[in-house]
């Protein structure tokens, strides 16, 4: 992590995901106010098969939320978390496969 | 994009994870002579900055929305084969941790989004790039998108639960994300073209010779 901090286009990388993070609440409660519905959905709403889907797994942060947390809250929590695993796991996975 | 668990039949799911499978394992291989010191960073920050955009919902009053989706993106930047590790990790963080996307559904999610929207966009770009830079980022951003939607809709299309009728969920994943995918394509030309500026050594689908043909993994 090192060599990674000290690169200048590193560091102004990671205060842009820094934004992104930050703006994420943001978008969600825009999305809120508006109706968020992408065409897979319609899909399934003109082909009856909205009920089919089903939750086999809800996942650590459900949909993106921390129960118990307000939605803006849980959004920026979700996109900090999810951000940084992502980051995280890449990286090993790039030292992993570079050896 | 993100096919919840239910929607598709299991044949259409374990074929969606044979393709997927197979595309993330030549990848693999692959990428094994390409990271080093500089790729590994850029790899990690790629995946990162791609699930932080997918979580901004744009709103669309009074109709369809999306999100950016980003496999164009990767493949710009990060070349065909770190591009579909790094749309795979983010895939599948998603599902596992944040239940967007199913699991059995997980295979075709991959497919469509970690290897798909990556080889196509990443294919557009090397074939128009010679004409215009910009405008090939702007066409793999919108072209790849379009073409995933496609896919999605034909995988959901042929299942029960969606009826067997193809001929609607093609044409609503199709017109939908071609629409959507304009924004998707302006999001990866902007972005495309300000890393090309400011550090042109970092877009590494510009050097990137292997030939690869749109047709892998299709």
């Amino acid at each position: 992590m090192n060599a990674v901090s000290t690169e200048p286009w590193v560091r102004r990388a990671l205060l842009g995901l820094l934004v992104l993070v930050v703006l994420a609440p943001l978008f969600g409660w825009a999305a809120g106010t508006v109706g968020y519905a992408e065409p897979l959905e319609n899909a399934a709403e003109e082909t009856g098969a909205a009920d089919a889907a089903s939750q086999l797994n809800a996942g650590v942060l459900p949909d993106y939320s921390v129960p118990g947390l307000g939605s803006s809250l849980g959004t920026a929590v979700s996109a900090a978390v999810g951000t940084g695993l992502t980051l995280a796991v890449c990286l090993g996975l790039g030292r992993l496969l570079a050896q | 994009m993100h096919i919840p668990d239910g929607f598709l039949d299991p044949w259409i799911a374990g074929l969606f994870w044979l393709g997927s499978g197979v595309a993330i394992g030549l990848a693999v291989r692959r990428a094994r002579g390409e990271l080093g010191d500089e790729r590994t960073p850029l790899l990690g920050i790629v995946a990162a900055a791609v699930f932080a955009a997918q979580m901004l919902n744009w709103p669309i009053p009074g109709g369809t929305s999306a999100h950016f989706v980003g496999g164009a993106f990767a493949g710009i930047l990060l070349g065909p084969y770190l591009g579909i590790l790094a749309m795979t990790s983010v895939v599948t963080i998603q599902a596992l941790v944040f239940g967007d996307g199913g699991i059995i559904a997980l295979g075709g999610n991959l497919f469509a989004m970690a290897v798909v929207d990556v080889l196509v966009g990443y294919a557009l770009f090397r074939a128009f790039r010679g004409v215009n830079e910009t405008g090939a980022a702007f066409l793999a951003g919108w072209g790849a998108i379009t073409v995933s939607a496609l896919v999605v809709g034909v995988g959901v299309g042929l299942s029960s639960a969606f009826a067997y009728e193809v001929g609607v969920t093609v044409s609503i994943m199709g017109v939908g994300h071609a629409v959507l995918g304009l924004i998707e394509g302006a999001i990866t030309a902007a972005v495309y073209g300000y890393v090309a500026s400011a550090r042109p050594d970092l877009v590494l689908g510009r050097f990137q010779e292997s030939a690869l043909s749109p047709e892998v993994g299709l």
